[in-house]
């Protein structure tokens, strides 16, 4: 066999895996769309005020992990707190912050020191001392010893007096419903619900007024509103086909409802993992489905929570490698529900799409980008049809980037012209060097080295101001080809 | 004409409680959140405000405070939430008047002011 | 290569459906910008309309003709609505009936479709809560939509028209969690009237089935009405699911009845410690005398929970402040721990510090004096 012909069969191989993934992404695409239009009429009939109203309507503990978070943590605090929601605390696990923060805390919610009993149903590390606040908020602040994002939810978990935990950051902005359309899915279903999502967008370039958004706009920079296209393509047109068969890969970090009592029976959050949220969801499914228990993970569209994503390619780049080495960290995981009948969808579906779509995948655009031109190089490319083939994948990924556009329409965020020509644009010109970054980011985070040594505990908490969002890997977006 | 400031970030409640106010012969400002209505409070003189508790940047409660710091004595009315029994006693404790729970009547609420007018 | 040719039909497909969704989505922006637009100033101009009736009854400000049929009347009619109480609420539901409001709703909900316009009939017609819709509304009860239900049953509750708790009691088991908890909604609001059927539903159902139960034996905690507390013991008696037993037990702890003080008591030897645990909570609750050496045994549990509950009971019960000294200095540590947990979240510092200090004769136990002074 010469080497043309190696080539030639790769080509076959490589192209049957293109098609497998493009019926994949608009499988996705179909069943979110009609998922979501099967839903959308449910959401403006009154089904959050009478949950506002109700007496039955199961309180809710609001996490928040907190590492060197003074800027801004009173103000997220105080607009938490402004949630619609008939009973909600806040706890808060400052994780040795070393700015401050936990005196800005006294100071603005009157907090004292008490020592009511905290069960460490999760271990985590030392815990220092336990506040509660006098004020008008129901705030209960652990002051622990630094152990990273994971360690300081446990903490949170431990702490929440409420059966049902929602785990956040302290830099996001809550639409004022959004906690309360998220737990309608509990209600809809107590006995069975173990999590529920939220919707995550990106607020850059936005006006924001008191810790409350004024008004939705298209970020104005370029790394944000590519960042735009890929969170509206994972929250619209991939996760709630994945609700939909109960079989969603990643509930985030930035917006997730967990049943308390379901996280602790499968141990807490994993500490110092660097996609907690992924492994907690994944976790529970497996948790479920190995000892057949009935349950459900659903994501919520219409509760919203908006988070600052990256500005600069810098620090895009960090996340991407840490978002990455999260997945790969899961893939280790979990390989054995992989194609695993026992785990249902799941296991058949969810997670060998992540394995072969987004774990796999890099790998072979990256390999492309060498034997693409070598095989041209040694006269066995067919250049037409790859030319032909280059072409259908960029459509069809416009036009997963279209329906998750014409989805989000019936929100109504953005509805200027100027908004929908931005969005458009970028649509377009995302493919060209964001994409190949993109794939250039996994495989550096593939290869390990430099990168990892860097990855200490400042690190995974510490960039931008403040945490860097651990929300949605895109991973498990299914968003390009 | 007596003055009252209203502020309420629901524009449901200030609609309607600026219809009815004006219908009764009240000339009324509003504001929609918490520093508004402390501005609006400290730039001219009110006989009366309605301020709701739970407002984006300010509560009611800390609206009162900030003005009594600033030695503006305007009388005052909470708007509390239905079970917010620890609201209704801490705002009369820190120097509001009365306090009115949601959802509300307006012949009472018109009643209250009337009272303090 | 026969390849070729369906890869470029597939691709000029594609393409093809990319133009079209560009064009899609312009033009459906603009058109629901504008709808959106007109929208919030229709609904706005009503509210004020709509304001304006409610703050005088006499109000001669016309009400515009199609007022019943556009969606933005409605909202705004229905947060004007949640907004208020009382006698407030007559003018609004004048300015309802004048307008045929409830006509034009009740035919739209009696339609077979769009299912939209049937669920904002369904929704306002409960919001609106007038006599007129009743007997839509009982038909309704088991419309094959459950938001429908729903809100059917929300509007008879609204109106407390009492003939129905039956029909939605009886619907309880079969229900999907989400309808039942709105149906308890509205059976708390009909309060007492709805304790008998509750009851007489969770004997019946409470051997064989444990969500519905559950879910009607907390109704009937909400509702606070005594007379649910002996058939609830005699559940307890007839010897129920676990979970069902729990819920027995916080709901006989929420009405603070006396009559179940001996039925909880046994219960803080059962041997699920949820239950246990419930049950010293309970007790606490009833300030029963008579349980404190119950709930003194009960610091010994093996259970955390239990032994926490327990002091935290024994810390409001007249009498129970001595035998929580008494497990203070006593020598099981787990005990003396739930002891002082409760000691000092009911500020019982000093004493409390005193006791471990004089020991009584025994060891001094460091680890309590701190727990105590981290209370401050």
């Amino acid at each position: 066999m010469t080497w043309a012909r190696v080539l030639e069969w790769l080509g076959y191989g490589v192209l049957v895996y293109f098609i497998a993934m493009q019926a994949y992404i608009l499988g996705l695409n179909l069943i979110s769309t009609w998922a979501l239009r099967r839903d959308h009429h449910l959401n403006r009939f009154g089904r959050v005020t009478e949950m506002l109203s109700s007496r039955t309507t199961p309180p809710v503990s609001i996490v928040i992990p907190a590492y060197n978070e003074v800027v801004g943590i009173v103000d997220s605090v105080r607009s938490m707190s402004l949630l619609k929601y008939p009973r909600i605390e806040i706890v808060i696990a400052n994780d040795g912050s070393t700015d401050g923060t936990l005196e800005a805390l006294i100071d603005a919610f009157k907090l004292e020191k008490v020592s009511i009993p905290y069960r460490a149903e999760v271990a985590t590390a030392p815990v220092r001392a336990i506040y509660r606040g006098r004020g008008a908020v129901d705030i209960t602040v652990i002051d622990k010893e630094n152990g990273g994002r994971a360690d300081a939810l446990n903490a949170g978990l431990n702490a929440a007096r409420y059966p049902y935990v929602l785990c956040t950051d302290a830099d996001v902005i809550f639409e004022g419903d959004a906690l309360m359309r998220a737990m309608t899915r509990v209600v809809e279903d107590r006995e069975r619900t173990v999590a529920v999502g939220g919707n995550i967008r990106p607020i850059n370039g936005s006006p924001v007024d008191l810790g409350h958004l004024v008004k939705a706009e298209v970020p104005k920079k370029l790394i944000p509103r590519m960042q735009m296209l890929e969170y509206l393509r994972t929250f619209l047109a991939a996760r709630p086909a994945w609700s939909a068969m109960n079989a969603l890969p990643l509930v985030s970090g930035a917006f997730g409802i967990w049943k308390r009592s379901a996280a602790i029976e499968v141990g807490g959050f994993t500490p110092g993992h660097m996609g907690e949220d992924m492994d907690m969801t994944m976790r529970l499914h497996r948790h479920h489905l190995k000892n057949r228990i009935p349950y459900r993970i659903v994501y919520e569209p219409t509760a919203v929570v908006w988070t600052e994503v990256p500005e600069t390619a810098r620090v895009l780049r960090r996340q991407r490698i840490r978002w990455h080495r999260g997945l790969i960290q899961a893939v280790r995981e979990f390989l054995p529900m992989t194609f695993n009948p026992r785990y249902k969808v799941v296991g058949m579906l969810t997670w060998a799409a992540n394995v072969l779509f987004e774990f796999i995948a890099p790998i072979i655009e990256f390999a492309g980008w060498f034997i693409i031109p070598l095989a041209w190089f040694l006269g066995v490319l067919n250049v037409e049809a790859f030319v032909w083939l280059l072409l259908l994948a960029f459509g069809m990924g416009l036009l997963n980037t279209l329906n998750a556009l014409l989805l989000d329409e019936s929100y109504g965020y953005f509805d200027t012209k100027t908004d929908t020509a931005r969005l458009l644009v970028m649509a377009l010109i995302e493919n060209f060097g964001f994409r190949q970054l993109t794939v250039w980011w996994r495989i550096r985070a593939m290869l390990g080295g430099a990168a990892v040594k860097s990855w200490g505990n400042m690190e995974r908490r510490g960039f931008v101001r403040s945490v860097s969002p651990p929300q949605a890997p895109p991973a498990s977006s299914a968003s390009r080809p | 004409m007596p003055k009252i400031l209203i502020a309420d970030d629901s524009e449901t409640i200030t609609t309607l409680l600026t219809t009815a106010l004006e219908s009764n012969g009240y000339e009324v400002s509003v504001a929609s959140d918490g520093h508004q209505a402390y501005q609006l409070g400290i730039d001219s003189e009110h006989d009366l405000a309605i301020l709701d508790q739970l407002m984006p940047g300010l509560l009611g409660i800390e609206v009162i405070e900030k003005w009594r710091e600033e030695g503006i004595e305007t009388p005052v009315i909470i708007l509390t939430g239905v079970d917010d029994e620890r609201t209704a006693v801490e705002s009369l404790d820190r120097g509001a008047v009365d306090y009115v729970r949601k959802p509300f009547r307006l012949p009472e609420l018109l009643a209250r002011i009337r009272q303090r007018i | 290569m026969s390849l070729i040719e369906p890869i470029q039909f597939a691709t000029l497909v594609v393409l093809v459906l990319n133009a079209l969704g560009v064009a899609a989505l312009i033009i459906l922006k603009a058109i629901n910008r504008s709808r959106r637009r007109r929208a919030e100033a229709r609904k706005r101009s009503h509210m004020r309309l709509i304001s304006r009736h409610v703050a005088f009854e006499h109000s001669t400000d016309p009400v515009p003709a199609k007022a019943a049929t556009d969606p933005a009347f409605i909202d705004a009619l229905i947060d004007v609505r949640n907004a208020l109480a009382g006698s407030d609420l007559e003018n609004l539901e004048r300015l309802v009936a004048r307008h045929g409001v409830v006509d034009e709703l009740v035919s739209d909900l009696r339609r077979s479709f769009p299912k939209v316009k049937r669920l904002r009939a369904a929704m306002a017609l409960a919001e609106l809560a007038d006599d007129e819709a009743v007997p839509v509304l009982l038909e309704h009860l088991d419309d094959r939509e459950p938001e429908i239900r729903v809100q059917a049953a929300r509007g008879l509750g609204r109106m407390k028209w009492t003939p129905a708790i039956d029909a939605i009691v009886a619907r309880f088991g079969m229900e999907t969690p989400w309808v039942r908890a709105r149906f308890a909604d509205t059976l708390i609001g009909f309060g007492s009237a709805a304790t008998w059927p509750l009851v007489a539903y969770v004997t019946v159902n409470h051997r064989h089935e444990t969500a519905g139960p559950v879910a009607a034996i907390r109704t009937l905690a909400a509702i606070g009405d005594d007379e649910a507390v002996k058939p609830l013991i005699e559940v307890l008696h007839a010897g129920a699911d676990p979970e069902v037993a729990i819920a027995v037990i916080e709901a006989l702890g929420h009405l603070e009845n006396p009559m179940a003080a001996p039925v909880l008591r046994s219960a803080t030897r059962d041997a699920d410690w949820r239950i246990r645990a419930k049950a010293v909570t309970a007790l606490g609750l009833l300030a029963d005398t008579e349980s404190l050496e119950d709930l003194a045994a009960a610091l010994h549990d093996p259970e955390w929970w239990v032994r926490r509950n327990a002091a935290a009971a024994l810390g409001v019960i007249p009498g129970g402040l001595d035998r929580l000294y008494e497990a203070l200095t006593g020598r099981d540590h787990p005990a003396s721990e739930a002891a002082i947990e409760a000691l000092v979240d009911i500020g019982e510092l000093a004493a409390a510090r005193a006791r471990i200090e004089e020991g009584n004769g025994r060891t001094r136990d460091h680890d309590l004096i701190s727990v105590a002074e981290a209370g401050r």
